[in-house]
């Protein structure tokens, strides 16, 4: 259990170097840099050249690059290089932003969905299922910016109950934002419930046709008892990985939805970010995120021990 | 440790986003109106007296993070400027020059020293008074190295900072380098508006201007706020406020006005299914502005095969302006026969060779260059690049030449293939007054110079026209400038199109010319 522990963390720092070096390797394999992106059109050979000089983009890649690792290390993830502030409360402001829209999206998706998919379990093969496959399958096969799009035009200009757009800046209070959370996290939720619901119903499937199922109906349990009690917890064992990876991806980066909407929230930060070619955001963006991943990796993995008999007992029992 | 596959199109994120979600947008939005019923676009907004006070809400682009409020930086946050300041001089709708904080200005005999009367009883919104002081010093700033002011580039040849005099707090005199007879011309451009004498320092938060708004507040790429100033020397605006917003994503800035929460969509040009969309929509209409931006095809004189002035020819005379105005623009717009000067311009010359494909044949021959091929870049960074790029292509392929279009990425575009690439789509903003526009963009060794074209004599003609005082011979000799852009340049002009403005239905008075619309008579109907 332990050693399984270290093994895990080790494991887990090791993505997160590798990850800082290739997202570095990847902003400098970029068309243009930041100097020519900040100066945009305007941008005179002298004035590039001043900037460069002013940001330390004349140093050595590496250089810069130990710089940051340094930093970061402590918790400093140096100055923007474009809005000239410190990284690390920009991307916490975004953040923060973004977890609003993740918590919503995460009840929504992972509540609804896992009823939909132990429903269309139960009803194997029959209209229910039909029903709730059918839209779940159209539902991971659209793009996440048609079906903002769709709730857009039904939901802001046709009915005109949300807002279109959040026309407020990442310093936004929770009471300015909470009205334009809800599509976002509708266009997130439709296309994340498709994976949980399908894991869900699987999962529902191969349970229910489980010996230890059969037994506790012989026994003359109801089918309701002998969902809740013995069938649920195993069938969400192999759900919580796809939901973990889901939540990892929310909180990593919804910049599709998040520029539908105008979001003030991280997705929207990495794409201005790209496009300003501002390195310390995007790298500490992607650091934030390698940790998000690997801790809800983690969490999956400490859930199905939890979840899981086998496993739980395997200790025990050697 | 997961064997579960991350679903792959989710990696979709970084370059194509903005272009992906737009498309999306109007193909959506154009489905639901249907092609059969889509309505003619409005040739104008409504007219009509606005009501007084009211806040009108405006979404722009937002330049960058690192936006600020000189106007002399190539990062001005653009609509707040003429909310907040004045220029010397200004565009009038017809092109002219119009007095502004200068009442009137004269040259010496040989149009080497200008004498500009400034206007009295003008303040500043901290309350000082605007003197002479305050224009030299704006062009000092302007002129400043620290500033990085992309017009500096025009100015710094004619003004030595050092010797502008102030002989009383009404009137600036500038002695020119060299003779220029359009001079005040030049400071009409919207890095020109009048700052506070030494405000370099704190002028991109303060925002202290003339103009007819005050900041309230102002956030790098995010929202802001002006109040009307009722003390400014024009008398007070409409308005009571404007309300900015920057949204980055244009399919997004429709649906904000679609939806009601913004009122005008700045510096975009809608494309014509989402026009459509937002002029059958109840709340939103479109304003046009006539001729407001120029389309070229740059070619670059000091890359093969156009460094031969027969080939650059060739790709003039091969294809119809008309068609591609007809394709590309839908028809909104005005073909513009390679010649750069908008129809507008006084100055402007009509003349221009007849579209004639056998004669590029002949001229491709004669240059050993028979069956060209060549390649054209394009971005989604304006939706009429590839329309102008594939109409090009379609024109000029019925003279033989083979054209490929190439999409590049929208975000780099400005400064990995424009100027690098020889052969690529791109566009200007109208309002630019004749002489500044054929300094920038075609005179040897400007920053601006998208074609490299270096000619001598075309020089030599700018400068005798600049020095010449007599109104109708220097209108001549622009003329002749123009003959020689078109015949010899680099530059393939092919469209002036209007500009498709997004505006609410209940705005009046919406106005544009000479790089920015009126913000004194913009107002609101029934806010």
């Amino acid at each position: 259990m332990l050693s399984f522990l270290a093994r895990r963390i080790a494991a887990a720092l090791g993505t997160l170097f590798l990850s800082s070096v290739l997202v570095f390797l990847a902003v400098q394999a970029l068309p243009g840099d930041v100097a020519t992106q900040v100066l945009g059109r305007d941008a005179t050979p002298d004035a590039v050249a001043a900037l460069r000089k002013q940001l330390g983009l004349d140093q050595p890649a590496w250089e810069r690059y130990a710089d940051w690792i340094a930093g970061a290390v402590h918790g400093d993830f140096g100055t923007s290089l474009v809005a000239g502030g410190s990284v690390g409360d920009e991307v916490s402001s975004y953040l923060a932003n973004s977890a609003l829209i993740a918590l919503v999206t995460v009840l929504f998706a992972v509540t609804g969905s896992i009823v939909l998919g132990i429903l269309a379990g139960l009803y194997r093969d029959r209209w229910p299922d039909h029903v709730i496959s059918t839209v779940s399958l159209v539902g991971m096969s659209v793009p996440e910016f048609v079906v903002a799009t769709v709730l857009v035009l039904c939901f802001s200009i046709a009915l005109p109950w949300f807002p279109a757009v959040v026309l407020y800046g990442p310093d936004a209070t929770v009471g300015q934002l909470l009205p334009a959370v809800w599509l976002p996290a509708l266009a997130l939720a439709v296309v994340l419930a498709a994976y949980i619901i399908r894991m869900a119903r699987t999962s529902v499937i191969d349970v229910m046709a489980s010996e230890y199922v059969t037994t506790a109906r012989l026994k003359g349990l109801s089918t309701w008892r002998v969902v809740t009690r013995h069938a649920l917890p195993s069938a969400l064992l192999p759900t919580l990985h796809v939901i973990a990876l889901n939540v990892a991806w929310l909180a990593g980066g919804v910049a599709v939805v998040e520029n539908v909407f105008n979001y003030p929230g991280i997705g929207k930060l990495m794409l201005s970010s790209v496009q300003n070619r501002d390195l310390p955001v995007i790298q500490a963006i992607a650091l934030i995120s390698a940790v998000v991943y690997v801790v809800c990796n983690l969490a999956a993995d400490l859930g199905a021990m939890a979840l899981n008999p086998k496993l739980r007992t395997r200790g025990r029992t050697r | 440790m997961s064997d579960i596959h991350h679903p792959g199109r989710r990696s979709v994120l970084a370059a194509g986003v903005a272009s992906a979600a737009s498309l999306g947008a109007s193909w959506l939005l154009t489905g639901c109106t249907g092609a059969a019923s889509a309505p003619v676009l409005p040739s104008a907004a409504a007219k009509g007296a606005p009501d007084r006070g009211g806040t009108l809400r405006i979404a722009r682009p937002p330049a960058s993070d690192a936006e600020t409020l000189d106007p002399a930086s190539a990062l001005s946050a653009y609509e707040y400027l003429g909310a907040l300041y004045n220029r010397l001089v200004r565009m009038d709708a017809k092109g002219h020059l119009a007095p502004d904080l200068a009442q009137s200005w004269e040259p010496d005999s040989k149009a080497r020293t200008w004498t500009f009367r400034l206007r009295k009883g003008v303040t500043f919104h901290n309350g000082r008074a605007f003197t002479s002081a305050d224009a030299a010093y704006t062009l000092r700033h302007i002129l400043d190295e620290a500033t990085a002011s992309p017009q500096a580039a025009v100015l710094a040849p004619l003004i030595d900072p050092d010797r502008l005099r102030t002989p009383d707090p009404h009137t600036l005199v500038v002695p020119l380098k060299t003779p220029n007879a359009e001079f005040p011309s030049l400071l009409t451009h919207y890095n020109c508006y009048v700052v506070p004498d030494g405000s370099a320092k704190s002028i991109g938060r303060t925002g202290i201007g003339t103009g007819p708004f005050k900041l309230e507040s102002f956030a790098p790429a995010g929202p802001g706020r002006v109040t009307a100033y009722p003390d400014h020397w024009a008398g007070a605006p409409v308005l009571d406020a404007i309300a900015f917003y920057s949204v980055a994503d244009m399919s997004a800035r429709s649906n904000a006005l679609l939806a009601g929460q913004v009122d005008l969509l700045s510096q975009t040009n809608l494309d014509f299914a989402t026009a459509r969309v937002v002029a059958a929509s109840d709340r939103a209409t479109i304003a046009r502005v006539q001729n407001a931006q120029w389309y070229v095809l740059p070619m670059l004189t000091t890359e093969k095969p156009f460094t031969d002035v027969r080939v650059r020819q060739a790709m003039k005379l091969a294809y119809d302006p008309e068609h591609v105005v007809k394709v590309a623009l839908q028809g909104a717009g005005t073909a513009g026969w390679d010649n750069p000067v908008p129809p507008s311009d006084p100055a402007h010359i009509a003349a221009h060779p007849k579209h004639d494909p056998e004669q590029a044949k002949y001229l491709l021959k004669k240059a050993g260059q028979e069956g060209l091929a060549v390649d054209l870049y394009t971005s989604s960074y304006d939706p009429l690049f590839t329309p102008m790029a594939l109409a090009y292509q379609d024109s000029a392929g019925r003279a033989g030449i083979r054209v490929r279009v190439k999409t590049a990425s929208a975000d780099s575009y400005y400064t990995q293939i424009w100027m690098k690439k020889p052969l690529m789509a791109t566009y200007w903003y109208t309002g630019r007054p004749v002489d500044q526009l054929l300094t920038q963009i075609f005179r040897s060794g400007s920053s601006y110079n998208e074609t490299a074209w270096s000619d001598k004599d075309f020089d030599a003609l700018l400068d005798r026209a600049r020095a010449e005082t007599d109104d109708a011979r220097r209108r001549e000799l622009y003329g002749q400038a123009q003959t020689m852009v078109i015949e010899k340049g680099g530059a393939m002009t092919p469209m002036f199109a209007d500009r498709l403005v997004g505006i609410s239905r209940k705005v009046r008075g919406y106005a544009e010319y000479g790089f920015e619309f009126d913000y004194l008579a913009i107002g609101l109907k029934g806010a």
